[in-house]
């Protein structure tokens, strides 16, 4: 990657974190959602297809990570930025199940990094409280953005963009030493392959657990699933289904719900 | 003359919430700082003494939280309070005790209905436009970059104005009629086909487990070196195709959601799977 490449993909790390300056709905549930940020790297880097590749899996595995109550289970955009990144680096002449195994575990490091910083800003943020109460005992209403924007965001520029420009220099000054393709033992792909093949179980799971709430709901799920195994369509073709099933399902309950109400 | 707060002002003080409510997140007040923000306008054009500001301010940058993009409507709520504050209808007491019965109810809705149900089921969606096909998958990206942020705003702009109009009791008829149980409902089962249909696709897992013997071809009266007479995964699929997969993602589904394991131990646990599935499968000769 070249300077610019690194700055530009770290710059994104930061607009896609929690409460970043362009706000939760662009940053952290768009910018930093996997399938976006892939594409975003991409782009930056001039390999939109490979991106997509590797973007499309991890979002499926981290589809559950949607952070219910505003804890942060998993720092998401530390984690796609530099998995993408890093299976882009490192993955040149691999096969894509096993770019996408890298990809898992170059997101594995950049997710720890990413819950480390975050615990710090939240520790640092503590401290503007008390800039923010002495405008408010000031009645300075014109004041109130400098604890909140100006300060806020400076720590969280510094501690999300500073790490994320760190991390990934070191992996583009590792990829260089060697070609990491013909480096890695053959069973260590085959088990990145394997290993990324089933991580897609854990975002699925994960989000079934949100949406399942009785038990014919598992009727609905396996309805889905054997469209796909027995009737061979691609996902686009039940997603058009889908719609249309949920058109009829929506008509019924409503008609079920005034037939009572009289 | 009743004190009214202009459309322009609303609009700044829903604008300072929707970009900045995040910025300055922490332990002690939450949002706190940033609906302060979010108030300063408001309070800026209702209030005509500085003790007044400070008193309001002061109020507003306590402990605040909840699902901040739904969560819009408190704001609203707010916004209709001071205002009658303002013109003597309604106590400070009343403002704060409001705003922090309003932390649970949008918290969980926000979480629940938005958060956890609308935006998976809109990045499914995205995801079938980007796996259809190779060549324009950057497509599912682009869609979801359009239309969830764009989408939200409307949607959160119009909660904060329901909010302002209608206050409490316009909150609690919202919650109340069971359109939005009905609409959850209905999204939900969009959402189960399609995630049934994404994890036949997406999740691999083989049973790398075959029996490679020499056979004596009676017929021909040669010997087949390296025949493959038992393949554990066709087998399995024969009998229901993608077998191990959906009883992989039930696994994944029963541990988290019943005894509660974490997702970072459900990676750990996958990982140990993995490398025991490709041992395995090297010892059997499926691999290599």
């Amino acid at each position: 990657m070249s300077t610019g490449q690194i700055i530009l993909i770290a710059l994104f790390v930061y607009l896609g974190s929690i409460g970043s300056i362009v706000g939760n709905t662009i940053g952290w549930y768009t910018l930093g959602r996997p399938l976006v940020a892939a594409f975003v790297v991409g782009v930056i880097l001039g390999d939109v297809p490979t991106a997509m590749i590797v973007g499309i899996p991890l979002q499926i595995m981290y589809m559950g990570n949607v952070t219910p109550g505003g804890a942060v289970a998993w720092d998401l955009s530390y984690a796609t930025y530099i998995g993408v990144a890093g299976a882009l680096v490192f993955g040149q002449g691999l096969a894509p199940t096993e770019v996408i195994g890298l990809a898992v575990v170059f997101a594995g490091i950049g997710g720890l990094v990413g819950q480390i910083m975050w615990n710090i800003t939240y520790a640092l943020n503590l401290p503007l409280n008390r800039v923010a109460q002495k405008y408010a005992a000031a009645g300075a209403t014109n004041r109130m953005f400098v604890p909140n924007v100006v300060m806020g965001q400076g720590i969280g520029f510094i501690c999300r963009f500073v790490p994320a420009v760190l991390v990934l220099s070191s992996m583009t000054i590792a990829s260089a030493q060697a070609d990491f393709a013909t480096l890695i033992p053959g069973w260590v792909t085959i088990a990145l392959g394997v290993f990324g093949g089933m991580m897609a179980a854990l975002g699925m799971g994960i989000i079934l657990s949100f949406l399942l709430k009785k038990n014919y709901h598992w009727a609905i799920f396996l309805a889905g699933f054997v469209l796909v195994t027995y009737f061979h369509l691609n996902t686009m073709a039940v997603a058009v289904v889908a719609i249309l099933a949920t058109v009829i399902y929506y008509v019924a309950v409503t008609n079920l719900a005034a037939r009572e109400a009289e | 003359m009743r004190k009214k707060i202009g459309e322009k002002t609303l609009k700044k003080s829903f604008l300072n919430w929707f970009f900045w409510n995040g910025c300055s997140q922490q332990a002690e007040s939450m949002l706190g700082m940033a609906f302060g923000q979010s108030m300063a306008p408001v309070i800026e054009e209702l209030y005509d003494e500085k003790e007044e500001k400070a008193e309001a301010l002061k109020r507003h940058i306590t402990l605040f939280n909840t699902e901040s993009q739904v969560g819009s409507i408190c704001n609203g709520i707010v916004c209709g309070l001071e205002e009658a504050n303002a013109n003597k209808e309604c106590t400070p007491e009343l403002i704060s005790s409001v705003k922090v019965a309003l932390i649970g109810p949008t918290s969980a809705i926000g979480d629940s209905l938005w958060v956890a149900t609308i935006i998976p089921i809109l990045l499914t969606l995205c995801l079938s436009i980007a796996q259809s096909s190779p060549s324009t998958s950057w497509l599912g990206a682009v869609v979801y970059m359009l239309v969830y942020p764009i989408g939200t705003f409307i949607l959160s702009w119009k909660l904060f104005k329901l909010g302002y109009r209608s206050g409490i009791e316009g909150m609690q008829g919202f919650m109340s009629t069971g359109k939005l149980n009905q609409l959850t409902e209905t999204m939900t089962v969009l959402g189960l086909i399609v995630v049934g249909a994404l994890t036949a696709s997406f999740v691999r897992c083989t049973l790398p487990i075959q029996i490679v013997r020499d056979v004596f071809d009676a017929t021909q009266g040669v010997m087949l070196e390296n025949q493959v007479i038992f393949n554990a995964d066709s087998m399995v699929n024969s009998i229901f195709p993608s077998i191990v997969p959906l009883g992989l993602t039930i696994g994944v589904y029963t541990l988290y959601s019943k005894k509660n394991w974490s997702p970072l131990k459900l990676m750990g646990l996958i990982l140990v799977l993995a490398c025991a599935l490709t041992f395995v499968g090297y010892l059997t000769g499926f691999y290599a």
